[in-house]
């Protein structure tokens, strides 16, 4: 394996008697980016927390670089490094500049080891790098949304930390704006080589921008892995549906195939005959073929443009299949509809 | 979007207002009208006497040191409970801001009736920084609680350590707040009559009334008085440039960690159990303990007489106030304009009068022009006006602007006309706030002591001025009663009403 930049392993965290974070193993490569995605309570902002030192952990270690940042066992700490220590870039949610000080005096906070030349040149190279580097004589206040999380990022960036922590730094930010300054941002941290850490709680931000995704849940990592690899094959059911949409039908393998209301399907991973159990399908994977005798009807669309949400009644059950906008079927149609591709399998 | 429509307030509220701002600045103007007459040497001799210099100096000292004491105070104890993780935190809280329902002759009455030889400078700078560090108090935890806690977390990982922190990133966020904070306390402590006049300690205001009462010529408090407005002036204009601060971004912020002090803990725990002790325990012990003395010879009519007369007071001079500043609320919040911002300035500048000028440019004015009302109800009535149409303002402004402006529209075009609006619309919306307002008003006059003082009819005592009058000649015992009933009556009802102490102590409660 390739030497970590961040390494959590065996984390463990509990407030009041409430146990957060549950044994946390993850390993992240230099000039990565990788992102914690789990909704609200997860333990994901904790789990960032710990990485920053603002907290330490009750069990584990964390390591940034050569350094053990953090160790604990039954609660004592055995090793400890103080956030300002660390050499860890973080950005919150709400960008949080200090209002009192310029653009620039807020990029040059983290600079103080700097000589003035250096300072103001390495000023003006983060603030250059995203795309801001004739705003540093300007306040906070006088920032759009996007503009402070920029300068958030060259902030956190200018003193060339080892980790780069983003908490849900989009999250403020309005729909077109979001997908926007994530990619400029996405485009800053690899030009500065950045190994990135992002906490997030929306699945598709988190699919499209990460290296590798980290599903958290309950405290514990239910699947890390790359983008598709994650949504293409869940680990389990509920990662399934809440990794985007999925339908889920009822099965039970026979042989090699897994029979269902839509027929017999391929199972992606390995089923053991008689097995019963529950097949997840992406809207995407169905195709919708028009067929005055088919045994589907079309009870409902909705129609988004580019595509089109189309609900159909099949052998006593309802699927949402994705269809292509202009062409998609009208409420009343009769089809067949088939499944493209092997299917997720779990079983009961 | 609307600026083209012409919104002329209604006559009424119009007449009102003009009325009242008149009144309540007549003695501010009248009080320099009359230096001219003295005629200008006269008055420059008396101000550039040596006394004066010395009134200034002690004055300017009181007033420096109280502020930068409740400044240090009152930040320390907001940061503690708000940001800190020490066990007493919310109790440290409440206690910060109970001083406030003392009122400071009742405090320098509790302490020179328990130790004789209480007086002078530092008792005053003592009790006085007890009675105005909850201003600080106050602002500064309402600075702490709108910050943005992510803002320190940032600088720790750009390497500041926890000193640089609070340096650099929260004293800048907290600054304004706590230095308006520290401007009010010290103006307190320069317009401050009854503590420094129990305690001894000259400064203006307590050489005003002696050269008021002991001299016919009026020519030297007359300009005792001009010295202390244009030093009180100078102070407002400071604090109105003090006020404000950053902006910051969003508002959603996620909740401070507490900041664990470790061994630190010791340094606050034992400061804020001084400030218990001092502030609140001694005070209570002292009521208390002359009350008890006191009860066997108390004269329960005179008692009784006095609280009615109080009350009396209060309340007419409560409804008064607020009646005049809802006028002129009406036109500084629902119909604004450039002449109606002049004319909340200009109230705002009633705020450079301390209660002993306002009572001494009253019975000028009374003795030349109105000869009539001298020592009547009305000039006293005159006199809460011109002292608490500021308070009262800022405490309608509020409520008054709840509804909304489209519903003044909606209705004219349902065919109201303006007042109509007022008086179905506004108003009843308003009601509850401005009847809370009224309350505030009415136990703040409730502990009005110099103008009462001065200006009250011959014979008629009240809560405060018997207080006075009993501690003058040493008669602790005799006093209990009355300060014991000021606290009891307004004080404490004040302080529960106070809406920036039960916010800000709400939000502190809910950190837990």
């Amino acid at each position: 394996m390739m030497s970590s930049t961040l390494s959590l392993s065996g984390i463990s965290k509990s407030f009041g008697g409430t146990l957060v974070l549950n044994n946390l193993n993850l390993d992240v490569a230099a000039g990565e980016f990788v992102s914690i995605l789990g909704s609200s309570g997860s333990g994901k902002t904790t789990a960032l927390r710990l990485i920053a030192g603002f907290d330490g952990p009750d069990e584990g270690e964390i390591t940034i670089g050569d350094r053990v940042v953090a160790r604990s066992a039954g609660g004592k700490r055995s090793a400890f490094i103080a956030p300002e220590m660390r050499r860890v870039g973080f950005v919150p949610q709400d960008a949080a500049l200090f209002p009192h000080l310029s653009v620039s005096d807020n990029v040059a906070f983290g600079l103080q080891g700097l000589s003035k030349v250096a300072r103001v040149a390495r000023v003006a190279q983060v603030l250059a790098l995203v795309q801001m580097k004739d705003f540093g004589e300007r306040m906070p206040e006088q920032l759009s949304g996007g503009q402070r999380h920029r300068v958030a990022l060259a902030r956190a960036l200018a003193p060339e930390p080892a980790l780069v922590l983003l908490d849900e730094p989009f999250a403020a930010l309005d729909p077109e704006l979001k997908a926007q300054v994530r990619d400029e941002m996405r485009r800053a941290l690899d030009l500065s080589g950045s190994t990135t850490i992002l906490v997030t709680h929306d699945q598709e931000e988190a699919l499209s921008i990460a290296d590798r995704v980290a599903v958290l849940r309950e405290g514990s990592f239910a699947q890390i892995g790359e983008p598709r690899e994650i949504y293409a094959a869940p680990n389990d059911i509920a990662l399934a549906t809440f990794l985007g949409d999925s339908v889920i039908i009822e099965g039970r393998v026979v042989g090699d195939k897994v029979e269902t209301a839509l027929g017999a399907l391929t199972p992606l991973n390995k089923a053991t005959d008689g097995a019963r159990g529950k097949v997840a399908i992406r809207p995407e994977n169905f195709y919708l073929q028009p067929n005055a005798t088919g045994p589907g009807l079309v009870v409902g669309r909705q129609f988004f443009g580019h595509d089109a949400m189309v609900e159909v009644e099949i052998h006593g059950i309802k699927i949402q299949a994705r269809a292509n906008g202009p062409f998609a079927p009208e409420v009343g149609m009769r089809m067949t509809v088939w499944v493209r591709g092997a299917v997720n399998f779990y079983a009961d | 979007m609307t600026k083209n429509i012409k919104r002329r307030p209604p006559t009424l509220v119009l007449l009102l207002a003009v009325f009242a701002l008149l009144v309540a600045l007549t003695p501010l103007v009248y009080l320099w009208v009359r230096l001219g007459e003295f005629g200008i040497d006269k008055v420059l001799a008396q101000m550039l006497r040596g006394r004066t210099a010395e009134l200034l100096g002690n004055s300017l000292l009181l007033a420096s040191s109280v502020g930068v004491t409740a400044l240090l105070l009152g930040s320390i104890q907001a940061w503690v409970s708000i940001r800190s993780n020490l066990k007493l935190r919310v109790f440290f809280g409440v206690t910060a801001a109970l001083p406030l329902a003392i009122p400071s002759y009742v405090s320098a009455y509790t302490y020179t009736a328990l130790f004789p030889g209480f007086s002078g400078f530092w008792s005053a700078w003592l009790l006085l920084s007890i009675g105005t560090a909850p201003y600080v108090y106050l602002a500064v935890s309402a600075a702490l609680l709108r910050s943005d806690p992510a803002t320190e977390e940032v600088a720790r990982t750009l390497g500041a350590k926890p000193w640089r922190v609070i340096r650099e990133v929260t004293w800048p966020s907290i600054r304004p707040a706590a230095v308006a904070g520290a401007l009010i306390a010290a103006l307190y402590a320069l317009s401050d009559f009854g503590a420094v006049s129990i305690l001894r300690y000259d400064t203006f205001t307590r050489a005003i009334y002696n050269a008021y009462r002991s001299s016919f010529d009026r020519s030297a408090a007359a300009s005792l008085a001009g010295v202390l407005i244009l030093v009180t002036l100078l102070i407002l204009f400071v604090e109105a440039k003090a006020r404000g601060g950053y902006q910051s971004a969003g508002g959603n912020y996620r909740k401070a960690v507490p900041v664990g002090l470790g061994r630190w803990a010791l340094g606050p725990n034992l400061l804020l159990s001084a400030w218990v002790v001092l502030a609140l325990a001694i005070p209570a012990f002292s009521l208390v303990r002359w009350s008890i003395i006191g009860s066997s010879s108390a004269d329960l009519g005179e008692i009784i007489r006095a609280l009615v007369n109080s009350i009396g007071y209060a309340v007419s001079g409560g409804l008064v106030t607020t009646g005049f500043a809802v006028a002129i609320g009406i036109l500084t919040v629902r119909y604004q304009s450039r002449w109606s911002s002049i004319f909340g300035r200009l109230v705002w500048l009633t705020h450079a009068m301390p209660g002993i000028v306002v009572a001494l440019a009253l019975v000028f004015l009374s003795n030349r022009l109105l000869p009539g009302i001298y020592q009547t109800n009305l000039i006293l009535l005159i006199a809460y006006l011109a002292l608490y149409l500021p308070n009262a303002l800022s405490a309608v402004s509020t409520p008054l602007s709840q509804a909304p402006k489209s519903l003044d529209e909606v209705a004219q075009s349902l065919g109201a006309s303006r007042l109509s609006v007022l008086r179905k619309v506004v108003l009843p919306i308003a009601g509850p706030g401005i009847l809370l307002a009224t309350l505030l008003v009415t136990l703040t006059v409730l502990k009005e002591l110099p103008a009462t003082l001065m200006l009250r009819p011959t014979g008629i005592e009240t809560l405060a001025t018997r207080l006075w009058s009993e501690t003058s000649v040493g008669a602790f015992s005799a006093a209990a009663p009355y300060a014991l009933l000021l606290v009891l009556v307004a004080g404490i009802p004040a302080w529960l009403l106070n809406r920036q102490i039960r916010s800000t102590l709400r939000q502190e409660l809910e950190r837990e």
